[in-house]
């Protein structure tokens, strides 16, 4: 647990605070005309110019050694912003933590605020000009989504009851993508995302290039090995590649430095070998994120 | 084609793909979908190689994240327009 879920959460997680996702916080920061300013532009926020500098091409300087350091520092400064959101063009206090299926229920059961809905993953469509619905909206989000099309699944229905938001969460996860849940923009709650790599936005700046967009969950994975049969469908299921196979056992082992604690790989696991525990309980990976 | 001296180049010709014969790259996106480490990005037309104030009717392939280009070529290969070129280098 960090100072900010200190501060922000109830039960010791941030985004178990049904205060977050209220519609008081949404009007004090005036976000219904930001949102609706953001995601009507939403897939041109990476090629806008920032600082007068075009991104496009020029990402090769998030590897190199200083000056990547201070273009990390500054995308980071922007994401992690506590200040009220100025510019509906840039990803201000947009910054997220991966939610394993356990706490994403309880996300949607207690706190979510209505109307929920499902739209078409976004950085799926830009990305890979694909529509498939996984992304769970709450509140003031789901009313700009209902004027944004191309956003609107065309087969299924898209606004949910909690009900009907959980069975679909857990469709996703079951599937084998990543639970997130995201400040869009801090304090804000409004996504509930079921991601897929390298196509999320918001995962890819870590991945790929060190940036924190993303904290890793409470939670980390750890293993059975006596339940374990070995069939290695945990290794290809996880997203992070952060099981490998032993080379002498030929087992897979969970490498907790790479887990993200997402806990999909439990469901590849037939004989339920794979199980998450709390990130505290390891005094190697507390308070790292 | 490998350079030892720059860092990878992915060019579209937009007079072949995207809103230059008005043709909307929506309806293709083949290098968005064969591309593995999904460099390229869809979105609406903006900034200074293209009309600003922002068109919500015109969209536009940008190769965006160039430097996680493997060199595969496969988009090159596969587009219809033959409008890609990627210049590769590791």
């Amino acid at each position: 647990m960090c100072d900010h879920c200190m501060k922000h959460g109830a039960g010791g997680k941030w985004y178990l605070n049904a205060k977050s996702y209220s519609e008081e916080v949404a009007a004090r920061y005036d976000l219904r005309a930001f949102l609706a300013e953001q995601y009507r532009n939403f897939e041109q926020i990476s090629v806008r110019k920032v600082a007068g500098f075009s991104p496009v091409g020029h990402d090769h300087l998030f590897r190199m050694p200083i000056i990547g350091r201070i273009v990390r520092r500054t995308a980071e400064r922007m994401l992690h912003s506590t200040r009220p959101p100025r510019n509906p063009f840039r990803p201000e206090g947009h910054i997220g933590q991966v939610v394993p299926l356990e706490d994403a229920v309880a996300i949607l059961q207690t706190c979510a605020a209505e109307p929920i809905i499902e739209k078409n993953c976004m950085c799926r469509y830009m990305t890979r000009g694909e529509k498939e619905a996984c992304c769970i909206n709450f509140g003031v989000m789901s009313e700009i989504i209902d004027k944004l099309p191309r956003f609107i699944p065309e087969k299924e229905k898209y606004h949910l009851s909690r009900a009907e938001a959980v069975r679909r969460f857990t469709e996703h996860n079951q599937k084998g993508y990543i639970g997130t849940i995201w400040y869009g923009p801090y304090p804000y709650i409004n996504n509930l995302c079921s991601c897929k790599s390298p196509e999320c936005a918001g995962i890819r700046p870590r991945m790929d290039f060190g940036i924190m967009s993303i904290h890793k969950a409470e939670y980390v994975a750890d293993m059975h090995q006596g339940l374990c049969r070995g069939c290695l469908q945990c290794v290809e299921r996880c997203p992070f590649r952060a099981i490998e196979v032993d080379r002498g056992t030929g087992r897979p082992a969970v490498d907790q430095e790479k887990c993200y604690g997402c806990g999909v790989c439990r469901h590849a696991c037939d004989t339920r070998a794979l199980f998450l525990v709390p990130r505290s309980e390891r005094p190697a990976l507390a308070g790292r994120y | 084609m490998t350079d030892v001296s720059g860092k990878t180049r992915i060019r579209i010709d937009y007079s072949l793909c995207g809103d230059g014969r008005g043709v909307d790259p929506r309806g293709c996106c083949i290098c968005l979908r064969t591309c593995e480490p999904a460099v390229f990005l869809l979105h609406q037309t903006v900034g200074a190689l293209q009309p600003d104030p922002f068109d919500p009717q015109i969209w536009r392939v940008t190769a965006l994240w160039q430097s996680l280009c493997t060199g595969c070529m496969k988009c090159a290969e596969l587009c219809p327009q033959t409008a890609i070129s990627v210049r590769y280098s590791r």
